[in-house]
């Protein structure tokens, strides 16, 4: 029997990369289809076929990851540097809801759940997860079971309740970076409580790993997903020129590496490639919609599993969303990040994340995105399953329609599942909003 | 009558006087420094007022009313506001307040408790939160913390939490009914300390000497965010069922059981203190710590089933909900989940799955 490490490095180094040569092969090989003439959209972005090929190996890797290397489950945004350091293997459960999500998985796996006593009104990643770990199903072939789950509150505190079940459910010890909320500028003690934290993780992810944190390896980690974030960021300001060469749909798409993967090296060439690209576009004013003529903000997370519909009922008017809060998070972070002082810049980082700052700060945000971006409204998911990133949202609408002048749909969904919206009704409200403008 | 109250103790006693969101404060260092807490759970009822439509409805009815109770003018008595950080929803009011109105230009106080089981950082963390706090409220009174005034703020509360205990755990032998005591314990939510122990004094007076117990029917535990609708105790006597323990968020949650370990600095024993309250989900206190700590309160009491009453959409309760039914349901205790909008009366529908729970659970107790 082939141990498990040299299962896992075979498949990280050999089997991985051949299988992605294989599928690009076979790819190169069928006919190209390009776009439905009648489709709204631009021509596809080339770089989709990298990104599933990067995300594809992750979850491969990930299969032969547990016995292998030390494994952790990880919320988004842990300051995960760290953990890659020690050679930790990481799943980000909120991803994975994701992908559940975009496969209409959600009633399915949130059904195991409700079974057992957790309520439909919880965060419906939470259910999903919870629900894909009682049944031990995964759209990913297999998540390997963790030796460590690592939990940071600067989302939202749901995340530690439900990380809490999880440790519960599989035994396993919960690390925490608990991030205080700020108000105004963050106290000088809240910034130490979590530097503090950060090098109690350290010992803790050392225990675990059996490794020591070599401080090179962690600088060369800290500068990798600087530069990730940079470049994330690069990506994303390629959509304030007219027309944006990619749709904020697809930005939902291709965060995922850099949440991740962030600090690899795959994760900043995959955004290297896709900068490229993204920049041949806009010299060649290819856009992400064939016509743009309304350009709009998202705010919130998307609604995984309506993506595809909405964006074509809003491309199919000529909308466009150039920019959304939720993947521009990403971007902002590389802010505050100093990647020649890891800990004390992740505790800055990681705490100046816009679900962790006051409301006025998130509306300074959009009204800058709004501005740089020259959008004609915003659509405001008020997404039944994430409190934190939805309350303030009424006045953010007023607000935003006050100070940057435009207008804003307030639309109730949720982000993971389909049971708790209304397609028709929602695609009314939209075509609704979209006619205000006409 | 709160607002009488509150009158009356800025006038003849010259207090500042805080509004207080859920749940865990440091009372202590707000007596110590004159000021009266009056606490803000809701208030129950109907969400009323401009500021209804502010918060979406898949909120829990505390933080939804709360922003209307302010914006309508309720707390327009009070000097100002203090957020501790419970959960996603209280820190959205925390912002949501202060930046975009409706309080005036009252200030707004933070105060974090740590979240997880207590580590060197979050001691160190809570003492430097705790003396920062104590600034802030210097700055509104204009008067700083005198280190003796919070040792003996620390004792009045520990005098409180004793009486409070022996009401809580000497349930079956008080001469109260669940509604009648329960009013005198959420008086404590902003009655000034000293009138709140004078009260409870008289109340432990109902206590039956000498372990004499009076036959009071079915006890249950009851675990959840705040007692509201307080009808629901009325029901409760109706159906010859008592609340035998309690481990709501409000009232058994906040009563520090551990003897007092005394520090050399009091703000680093009322640091102690915050950590030494009992297991809660809004602190994130591991699942398994907690269901022991369930598990005690029911043994102890001699409960035979659990009543989850909660608030509908409270994340930190209604994640533990399942954990809480398998663990009981293993050791065949019944396990009731009721949730509540914070209304005024409870709905025919819930009084008629509590009455037949206590049915059930008085049938096992039988056989
Ligand atoms: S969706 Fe919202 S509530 Fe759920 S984990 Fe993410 S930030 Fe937290
Ligand atoms: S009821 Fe629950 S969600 Fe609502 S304020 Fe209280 S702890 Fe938070």
């Amino acid at each position: 029997m082939i141990p498990r490490r040299v299962q896992y490095e075979l498949i990280k180094h050999v089997g991985g990369p051949l299988l992605m040569e294989l599928q690009g092969l076979s790819k190169r090989l069928r006919p190209r289809r390009g776009p439905r003439p009648d489709s709204p959209f631009g021509p596809p972005l080339e770089s989709i076929g990298k990104l599933k090929d990067l995300m594809t190996r992750h979850y491969l890797e990930g299969r032969y990851a547990d016995g292998a290397v030390p494994v952790a489950w990880v919320t988004s945004g842990f300051p995960v540097e760290l953990l890659r350091t020690l050679g930790f293997h990481s799943v980000y459960p909120e991803n994975h809801a994701a992908l559940c999500g975009v496969q209409r998985l959600t009633p399915e796996y949130s059904a195991a759940a409700e079974r057992l006593g957790y309520s439909r009104s919880l965060c419906s990643y939470a259910r999903t997860d919870i629900g894909a770990v009682l049944l031990d199903k995964t759209p990913a072939g297999r998540l390997p079971r963790p030796d460590l789950l690592a939990c940071c509150t600067n989302i939202c505190q749901t995340v530690l309740y439900w990380y809490r079940c999880l440790a519960d459910h599989l035994k396993v010890p919960l690390v925490l970076i608990d991030t205080p909320f700020v108000y105004g500028d963050s106290a000088a003690h809240h910034q130490q409580y979590v530097a503090d934290q950060l090098e109690e993780l350290l010992s803790t992810a050392e225990r675990i790993s059996g490794r020591r944190v070599e401080p090179e390896k962690l600088l060369e980690v800290a500068r990798l997903s600087y530069e990730g974030t940079l470049l994330w960021g690069e990506c994303l300001a390629e959509s304030t020129h007219r027309p944006a060469p990619w749709t904020g749909f697809d930005g939902f798409f291709h965060i995922a590496p850099i949440v991740t993967l962030r600090g690899s090296t795959e994760c900043n060439a995959y955004y290297r490639h896709l900068l490229d690209e993204l920049r041949y576009r806009v010299k060649r004013g290819i856009g992400g919609i064939k016509e743009e003529r309304y350009r709009l903000l998202w705010d919130n997370l998307p609604i995984w599993f309506n993506v595809r519909e909405m964006s074509t009922l809003l491309a199919e008017s000529r909308f466009n969303i150039v920019v959304t809060t939720y993947t521009n998070a990403w971007a902002e972070a590389g802010k505050r990040m100093d990647p020649t002082d890891p800990i004390n810049s992740a505790a800055r980082s990681y705490t100046h994340v816009i679900l962790n700052e006051d409301l006025d700060r998130r509306l300074d945000l959009m009204s800058r995105l709004a501005r740089d971006y020259q959008v004609d409204g915003a659509l405001l998911h008020s997404d039944r399953s994430c409190k934190p990133y939805s309350i303030g949202q009424v006045d953010l609408r007023d607000k935003l329609a006050e100070r940057a002048g435009i207008k804003s749909l307030l639309l109730e969904a949720d982000h993971n599942d389909p049971r708790a919206y209304s397609t028709e009704q929602g695609n009314t409200r939209i075509q609704a909003f979209m006619e205000s403008f006409v | 009558m709160r607002k009488d109250y509150i009158k009356e103790q800025k006038a003849r006693h010259a207090r500042t006087v805080l509004a207080v969101l859920p749940i865990q404060y440091p009372k202590e260092l707000l007596t110590a420094m004159d000021v009266l807490a009056v606490e803000l759970w809701g208030p129950p009822g109907k969400v009323r007022g401009p500021g209804a439509g502010r918060l979406q409805a898949y909120v829990c009815a505390v933080a939804r009313n709360a922003v209307a109770f302010v914006q309508a003018g309720g707390t327009k008595d009070v000097d100002g506001f203090l957020y501790p950080h419970a959960c996603d929803s209280i820190q959205g009011l925390a912002t949501l307040i202060p930046n975009f109105g409706g309080a005036g230009d009252k200030p707004a106080l933070h105060y974090l408790n740590p979240k997880g089981e207590a580590r060197p950082s979050s001691r160190r963390f809570l003492v430097a939160e705790l003396r920062d706090l104590a600034d802030k409220i210097a700055r509104i009174t204009g008067k700083p913390l005198a280190p003796e005034r919070l040792t003996w703020a620390i004792s009045l509360h520990r005098d409180i939490d004793a009486l409070r205990l022996r009401l809580l755990e000497g349930r079956a032998r008080l001469d109260l009914s669940d509604r009648a005591l329960y009013d005198v314990l959420r008086r404590g939510e902003w009655l000034w300390p000293e009138d709140h122990l004078s009260e409870l004094k008289e109340a432990v007076t109902g206590l039956a000497e000498g372990g004499a117990v009076k036959p009071k029917g079915v006890g249950l535990l009851f675990s959840g965010i705040v007692p509201e609708p307080m009808t629901i105790f009325d029901e409760l006597a109706d159906m010859g069922a008592y609340v035998a323990a309690d481990d709501y968020a409000a009232v058994g949650r906040r009563v520090v059981k551990k003897p007092l370990v005394l520090k050399d600095d009091p703000l680093e024993t009322l640091a102690w203190l915050m950590f030494a309250h009992p297991p809660c989900p809004t602190r994130a206190t591991s699942l398994a710590t907690r269901l022991t700590y369930l598990d005690r309160l029911v043994h102890r009491s001699g409960a035979v089933g659990v009543v989850i009453h909660t608030v509908k959409f409270c994340e930190p309760e209604l994640f533990d909900v399942a954990g809480i039914k398998s663990h009981f349901g293993a050791q065949n205790v019944g396990v009731l989940f009721l949730e509540s909008e914070l209304e005024g009366e409870l709905s025919g529908q819930t009084v008629t799955r509590l009455e037949a729970f206590v049915e059930m659970v008085a049938q096992r107790r039988k056989s």
